[in-house]
């Protein structure tokens, strides 16, 4: 077997027991196979094993780009933050893998349209990760850049590129993290890469540049309305979820409706909405990622909780129907094990498993019996926006007596009064 | 324009890339291949938008569909259609059915399989590709064809996933159905090593015949062939879209025309035509380039393993000189196995699954047609478009239960190529028959204690010579046992 000394993008010629293969030598994915894209266009593998020898024909050459004329000074100005995710991300054809966009000039070729609708005045990229991979720290540092971004006079609004997988959460954490916010933040994101004409993205960022152009200064999503490529809908970053793993359409607004309709030219709102002011934004990221998730399920037995209780100050427990866990009609009674822990300092909030619908305790003697363990039912609060809120009540220090009321008002839209038909 | 050129000095190279249907489910989804055609469920909206290459520059084809800025509207079937054909999932693993169907033909065109590809997007933004590309991988190199004049080679096999149907495009709007979009193809492309039409045709046949003896799609639209040919001085020229192998010769010359004034013009530039009925072509976009394919990274690469190669080839079907040897072996004369192998293999095949009689068979579907065409001064197409293969099989379902005699078959599609139904055909056969009884009781009553050989005569002297000599013998025999 021979030594492979050429690099992705060299031109080699390749000599096999019967022929030799001219071609542009490609990243492998598989450490035992030789990927080439040959004269045709198509690529093609060759087991390592029977390369013969290799010949660099033409090393690899950097392309100069061509450079584009500079996005009219006329434009509102908006920001940008670029976190990753399929948004940001392209096929590198040297390597044949995915890598982030980077440049603004990248992204001016990837978005001609972006740069005609707005002046981007300023781009923070403070990483580029998948949003699988985020954590709290990463939805504070978006906060900072978001907020930095804010305190420019001359931005009209931000708009982040970010992942989808945990967008909502992301969505959920600015919502409390900015506090009295004067200006649109609009999240955003792709589920098709942008490397395909078919890519959602286009559409998206141009519908969230109408948003970020808006009167609303609220933190939403904004993404495709339904399977056509005509409009998005923006929703409120505190009650939207990620309810498909691959439509385009994959955001929804959960327990209430779209906050707007978006087209690349025009907006309609629906309902009310805080208005752009000219105050400033202030930031407020206390966190406490001593918190989790925990999802209730048939036969689940409540020892479980003394785990959590060791560990964390504090849970959201996906509960069942209107707000319920085994109870004292089962062998795995929770009422005992609940009492016991939130009497010791652990806090234990209720959200709902159906996502859709409000919780109410009072409807079953079960449930009854569960409210006076002191569980804080949170409505018709999603529970990945109760696990965000949750951190950021439990990173105040000065509110650790108020953690119920605090987890009961509504800070950023979290709770609807009135769900619709 | 004279028909006959010559070739040589025109410096005349052509090669074929014919892309053939397989019967199987779609290439990366669950979904069936069925074509529709009744109303769709649902009417979905898109854009594609020209996309930079990595050098910053924009294939010409690209470039050229994408200058239509248009909406595409896409007809969805909620039971035959699925997230995938919609660009709203990403692609399944590769459709093994078809991959083995592929790796069959690839085998018999004599080709070296790839065991290591990746499976890659080529740029498509005219709208019959919901994702913007078509997704397409090289399997197979350096086989070849036997034709009359030598070796043909094939450069490669692919097989690629079949794009959307146009069923409106006007100005306004591009109106595509997702009932085609996934179904396998395969592609094959020969080395431009043609140099003549009439090579041209007969390569194209020969693939043809190739192609149907595996399990691919029949009927019009199944099969697409392109010719891509230049004379000296002109760059290559792809022309698109022939139904029929025997329009090539005609088109193919027409071309030459178009290509000598272009040289006198000196505009010599390669594109894309698409093949009229008349033999021109028309201008359909500027030729693509390999800017326009990237790999699919949605899946993995795609191994193809000596195990499966060597199932593959265990199973290959037979082609044309085994089948010639073994109608043979069945009995069928020299002249039937020619007519049955001049197009009629299919129907031969098929038939020969509803009842066991070759040589009846072979009459049905490649003898009788051309004489009752002859018999009433029709083109031998108009009758088989009445004596179709489902209407053959009719009859000889009809044969099996016994309803009708072998004797009588050829009568009754000679009634049903004169326009009767065919249920009246096979209805007034057995009318015949109980007149055909009747007469036939009456003669041997009239002369009782003869043997069967007698009677037989006395039938013939009394109804004629027309008569279905097998039934009435049949009718005696029975009379007889009485």
């Amino acid at each position: 077997m021979v030594e492979i000394h050429a690099k992705p993008g060299d031109s080699v010629r390749i000599r096999l027991a019967k022929r030799e293969i001219d071609g542009i030598l490609l990243e492998s994915p598989d450490s035992s196979v030789v990927l080439l894209k040959v004269e045709s266009g198509y690529n093609i593998g060759i087991a390592k094993e029977n390369v013969l020898a290799l010949r660099i024909l033409k090393k690899y050459i950097e392309p100069v780009l061509p450079s584009l004329p500079l996005p009219s000074q006329n434009l509102p100005a908006i920001g940008l933050v670029i976190t990753g995710g399929t948004i940001a991300s392209k096929l590198d054809a040297k390597t044949g893998g995915v890598k982030p966009l980077t440049s603004v000039q990248e992204f001016t070729r990837f978005y001609p349209e972006l740069f005609q609708l707005a002046r981007v005045k300023a781009i923070e990229n403070p990483f580029m990760i998948l949003s699988e991979s985020m954590s709290s720290e990463h939805w504070i540092t978006i906060a900072q850049c978001v907020k930095k971004l804010l305190d420019d006079p001359e931005i009209q609004g931000v708009i982040v590129m970010h992942g989808t997988d945990t967008l909502h959460y992301t969505g959920a954490a600015l919502s409390f993290f900015l506090k009295n916010l004067n200006k649109p933040v609009v999240l955003t994101y792709a589920q098709r890469s942008i490397d395909r004409a078919s890519s959602d993205a286009r559409l998206n960022l141009q519908c969230a540049v109408q948003m970020a152009l808006s009167e609303c200064a609220e933190v939403v999503l904004v993404g495709h309305a339904n399977l056509d490529d005509e409009y998005c809908q923006a929703l409120r970053a505190t009650k939207v979820r990620k309810m498909h793993s691959s439509r385009r359409d994959a955001f929804q607004p959960i327990n209430t409706d779209a906050l707007a309709h978006v087209w690349p030219d025009k907006i309609t709102f629906y309902g009310t909405y805080r208005k752009r002011h000219s105050g400033m934004c202030e930031l407020d990221d206390a966190f406490s990622d001593t918190t989790a998730l925990v999802k209730f399920y048939p036969g689940q037995h409540p020892d479980i909780l003394d785990f959590y209780a060791l560990k964390y100050k504090g849970i959201v427990l996906e509960m069942t129907g209107l707000g319920h866990v085994a109870a004292s009609d089962s062998a795995q009674n929770w009422i005992p094990s609940l009492k016991k822990h939130i009497k010791n300092g652990l806090i234990v909030c209720g959200a709902a498993q159906t996502l859709y619908g409000r919780l109410d305790p009072l409807v079953y003697s079960n449930g009854r019996d569960l409210a006076e363990t002191g569980i804080i039912f949170l409505e018709d609060m999603l529970p990945e926006t109760a696990l965000v809120k949750l951190g950021w009540v439990l990173g105040h220090y000065g509110w650790k007596k108020h953690v119920r009321e605090k987890m009961l008002s509504n800070i950023a839209g979290e709770f609807g009064e009135r769900l619709v038909a | 324009m004279s028909d006959v050129k010559d070739y040589p000095k025109l410096g005349l190279k052509a090669g074929l890339e014919i892309h053939q249907q397989l019967d199987s489910g779609k290439l990366f989804c669950a979904c069936p291949g069925y074509l529709r055609s009744d109303e769709p469920d649902l009417l979905v909206k898109r854009k594609l938008h020209q996309v930079a290459g990595e050098t910053g520059e924009i294939d010409a084809a690209v470039m050229h569909e994408a200058a239509m800025d248009k909406a595409f509207m896409y007809q969805y079937y909620r039971d035959t259609n699925c997230l995938v054909e919609l660009d709203e999932e990403p692609p399944h693993q590769i459709n093994q059915d078809a991959l083995h169907e592929a790796l069959k033909i690839a085998l018999l065109l004599n080709c070296d399989i790839y065991q290591d590809t990746q499976i890659m997007r080529k740029t498509v933004i005219d709208g019959s590709n919901t994702s913007g590309f078509q997704r397409t991988v090289l399997i197979a190199r350096d086989g070849y064809v036997e034709t009359s004049f030598g070796k043909v080679p094939i450069d490669s096999v692919c097989l690629e996933e079949d794009s959307a149907r146009i069923i409106i495009k006007d100005e306004k709007q591009a109106v595509y159905r997702l009932d085609r979009l996934g179904i396998p193809l395969v592609e094959i492309a020969t080395a431009p090593a043609l140099n003549n039409p009439e090579q041209i045709k007969e390569a194209a046949l020969k693939l043809g015949e190739i192609l149907r003896v595996c399990n691919v799609k029949r009927g019009i639209g199944t099969i697409r062939q392109d010719v891509n040919m230049s004379i000296k001085g002109h760059e290559r020229v792809e022309i698109k879209g022939f139904q029929e192998p025997r329009m090539m010769v005609a088109t193919c010359n027409f071309e030459i025309e178009r290509q000598l004034k272009e040289l006198e013009e000196g505009t010599t530039i390669g594109a894309v035509r698409n093949a009229l009925e008349d033999g021109s072509t028309v201008f359909l976009r500027p030729m693509p380039g390999r800017a326009r394919m990237y790999p699919e990274t949605d899946l993995p690469l795609l191994h193809i393993s000596r195990e499966i190669i060597d199932a593959v080839k265990k199973k290959l079907p037979k082609l044309r000189n085994e089948i010639r040897d073994e109608l043979k072996k069945r009995g069928l004369s020299d002249e039937l196995v020619k007519l049955v192998l001049e197009g009629h293999l299919d129907e031969f095949s098929a038939l020969s699954k509803v009842h066991d009689n070759p040589n009846l068979i072979a009459k049905m579907v490649a003898l009788w047609p051309h004489e009752f065409a002859s018999k009433f001064k029709k083109e031998e197409s108009a009758i088989r478009e009445v004596l179709t293969e489902a209407v053959l099989e009719r009859v000889l379902l009809a044969l099996n239960q016994k309803v009708i005699g072998e004797g009588e078959v050829k009568g009754i599609l000679l009634k049903i190529a004169e326009g009767m139904s065919v249920a009246d055909a096979l209805r007034i056969e057995r009318v015949d028959d109980a007149e055909l009884e009747a007469k036939i009781r009456q003669l041997v009553s009239e002369k009782p204690g003869l043997r069967e050989g007698a009677y037989m005569g006395l039938i013939i002297g009394t109804l004629g010579k027309d008569v279905d000599k097998r039934r009435a013998m049949e009718i005696v025999k029975k009379l007889l046992v009485r």
